[in-house]
């Protein structure tokens, strides 16, 4: 495991996409998941977004995000079903191979599991002419699926070739903290792994998990639940996972720093998590290569 | 003891029932006419508004699309020819299509002309399209967009009992899974069992039609091939023969060279045409699909 493997959000960093794709680069970052508005938001439009994407040098981990997708009927359905294909095209132009897909925290979907698994078909669906597989995460205030098992559970009864798992570390970390529910997925099934930490113990209430998984998350090492990240990465490391992780650090003070400084940060999380990793899977490892 | 196995029989939510036709999309018409004539192809009737034509031999409808102006999102014609689109012949095709866009086909732009039919269809891999027909028996779509050729006969007998086989699909490394998910909850295709193939060229996954009456062949790029640019697209036509080399015989006296070399040779199973035009190419497999002339 090294840096390779790991990206950061474009969410991270302030400014334009220009300098939030410069800062990653000077960090040594060769992966980026970009967020639909930076596309949308640059001041020369999308094309010129999707210029300067493909002239960073970096590869696109995937895109975010859509929202509230799932468990829709009639029109609110068929307006749901022209975002995602309007995110799915963007998402193709940018050259990403994966769209992040969070749960529905809409209190108007159905709970009905096979309902959401039903409309997850149907996006994964969408999806295959782009070459684009579907991540789908459990949002910790989700309405119905609000942590990753639950989520596991919907992929595997949708049982489609391009959709997977996201996981997110705050978002595990939001809810009761357990990595017991990897068992039961295949390591091949999930698509991207979002990684992140906070400063305090708990969050209590959904309105609390909001409002700090918005603003005050930090890199993995800089919060209170470091061993818990350096944990899930070690088991996703042994499980057999090989994907991509990227940072995904909402942070009111990161974006009033410069993007190079907060790259950096992003840069010593990732030394910081490769070591404690590699140092308590090193003994597997060797015990591995005798066979 | 003997023992049954039992596999479901696949469904056919869409009454599906062969291939209408299949298109070809260039900038260069008369050359790929050459090329069709060769393989036993006639051409019978032109669009009424667009430069498209119809060829036809035995039981099989071909386009030539030459329509300069593309589809929004599509490419236009370009001067080496690509396969464009297929049609199927459907029981109902509207509900057909409502049905595809309902799992999450994406819809295709209409570009019927006044009294012109409006067919509809659905993207498929790259920038093909799928169609659904369902006027094929007493009335044909021909009848309405097309105008004879004076002169032509309009139905040109098959040149050695050829028919529609299938088509061959290249797709990405690992996508092969995908494209099953496409064809099987779509439009209702089933996978063969592995090790079951036809023609000369096994390898890919089989697709075989809910109406059993053509195959999809989904080809990923061979190990090794990394420096190759490999494209998702349509790209050949496999023809069904009951005697491919009695087929053989009577395209080589047209003139049709077939690929003679290495583990592709022309045999019972099946044959290869060289390229033509730069990216056309048939495949002769040996098939008693055999459907009735029209």
């Amino acid at each position: 495991m090294n840096l390779d493997d790991f990206g950061m959000d474009t969410v991270t960093l302030a400014g334009t996409l220009h300098a939030k794709l410069g800062a990653m680069r000077a960090a040594g970052f060769s992966q980026v998941m970009l967020s639909a508005r930076d596309i949308v938001g640059d001041p020369g439009g999308e094309a010129s977004a999707f210029a300067t994407m493909r002239s960073s040098g970096l590869r696109v981990t995937g895109f975010q995000v859509l929202r509230d997708f799932e468990g829709l009927s009639g029109h609110l359905h068929a307006y749901k079903i022209d975002i995602a294909k309007g995110m799915l095209e963007m998402c193709h132009a940018a050259g990403s191979k994966l769209l992040l897909a969070c749960s529905s925290t809409s209190a108007h979907a159905s709970q009905d599991p096979e309902l959401l698994a039903r409309d997850l078909r149907k996006l994964a669906m969408l999806a295959i002419p782009f070459n684009i597989r579907i991540a789908y995460e459990a949002l910790s205030w989700g309405r119905s699926i609000n942590q990753y098992p639950q989520a596991w559970e919907i992929i595997e009864r949708a049982d489609r070739a391009n959709l997977g798992l996201a996981l997110d570390s705050f978002h595990m970390l939001a809810t009761g903290f357990s990595l017991d529910g990897l068992d039961y997925v295949s390591p091949e099934k999930i698509f991207l792994v979002q990684l992140a930490d906070f400063m305090w113990q708990e969050t209590r209430s959904p309105e609390e998990r909001i409002n700090t998984a918005r603003h005050f998350r930090v890199f993995p090492g800089e919060g209170v639940h470091s061993d818990e990240v350096a944990e899930l990465v070690r088991s996703l490391d042994r499980m057999g996972y090989r994907g991509d992780y990227s940072f995904e650090v909402f942070n009111d003070d990161y974006l009033q720093l410069p993007p190079p400084l907060v790259a950096e940060r992003a840069r010593r999380s990732v030394k910081w998590l490769t070591d404690h990793v590699s140092r308590r899977s090193l003994p597997l490892r060797l015990g591995g290569s005798k066979h | 003891m003997r023992i049954r196995e039992r596999h479901p029989e696949p469904t056919n939510p869409l009454g599906m029932d062969g291939i209408e036709f299949i298109e070809f999309a260039t900038s260069q018409p008369q050359a790929l006419g050459n090329v069709l004539q060769m393989m036993g192809f006639a051409p019978v009737a032109r669009h009424r508004s667009r430069e498209v034509m119809l060829y036809r031999q035995g039981p099989m409808n071909l386009i030539v699309n030459a329509h300069p102006d593309a589809l929004p999102g599509l490419s236009a014609p370009g001067s080496t020819p690509a396969l464009s689109a297929f049609a199927l012949r459907v029981r109902d095709s509207a509900q057909a299509h409502r049905h595809a866009l309902d799992l999450g086909a994406w819809e295709m732009p209409t570009r019927a002309s006044a009294m012109e039919l409006n067919i509809p269809g659905i993207h498929g891999v790259g920038d093909s399209l799928i169609y659904f027909v369902d006027r094929y028996k007493d009335f044909s779509i021909y009848d309405v967009d097309f105008l004879p050729l004076p002169g032509a006969d309009r139905h040109p007998p098959a040149l050695a009992g050829l028919h529609y086989f299938g088509i061959v699909q290249s797709v990405y490394a690992e996508r092969s899974r995908d494209w099953i998910d496409f064809y099987q909850n779509l439009l209702g295709f089933s996978v063969l069992p592995g090790g079951r193939y036809f023609g000369i060229l096994p390898k890919g996954t089989l697709l075989e039609s809910p109406c059993h009456k053509f195959y999809l062949q989904l080809i990923e790029p061979p190990p090794g091939s990394e420096d190759i640019v490999w494209e998702e697209s349509l790209v050949r036509i496999g023809l069904g023969a009951p005697d491919v080399l009695a087929a053989t015989k009577a395209l080589e006296q047209r003139g049709v060279v077939f690929v003679d070399h290495g583990s592709v040779q022309p045999s019972e199973k099946g044959a290869l045409t060289q390229v033509y035009l730069g990216g056309v190419n048939f495949e002769l497999v040996v098939s008693h699909l055999q459907p009735a002339a029209k």
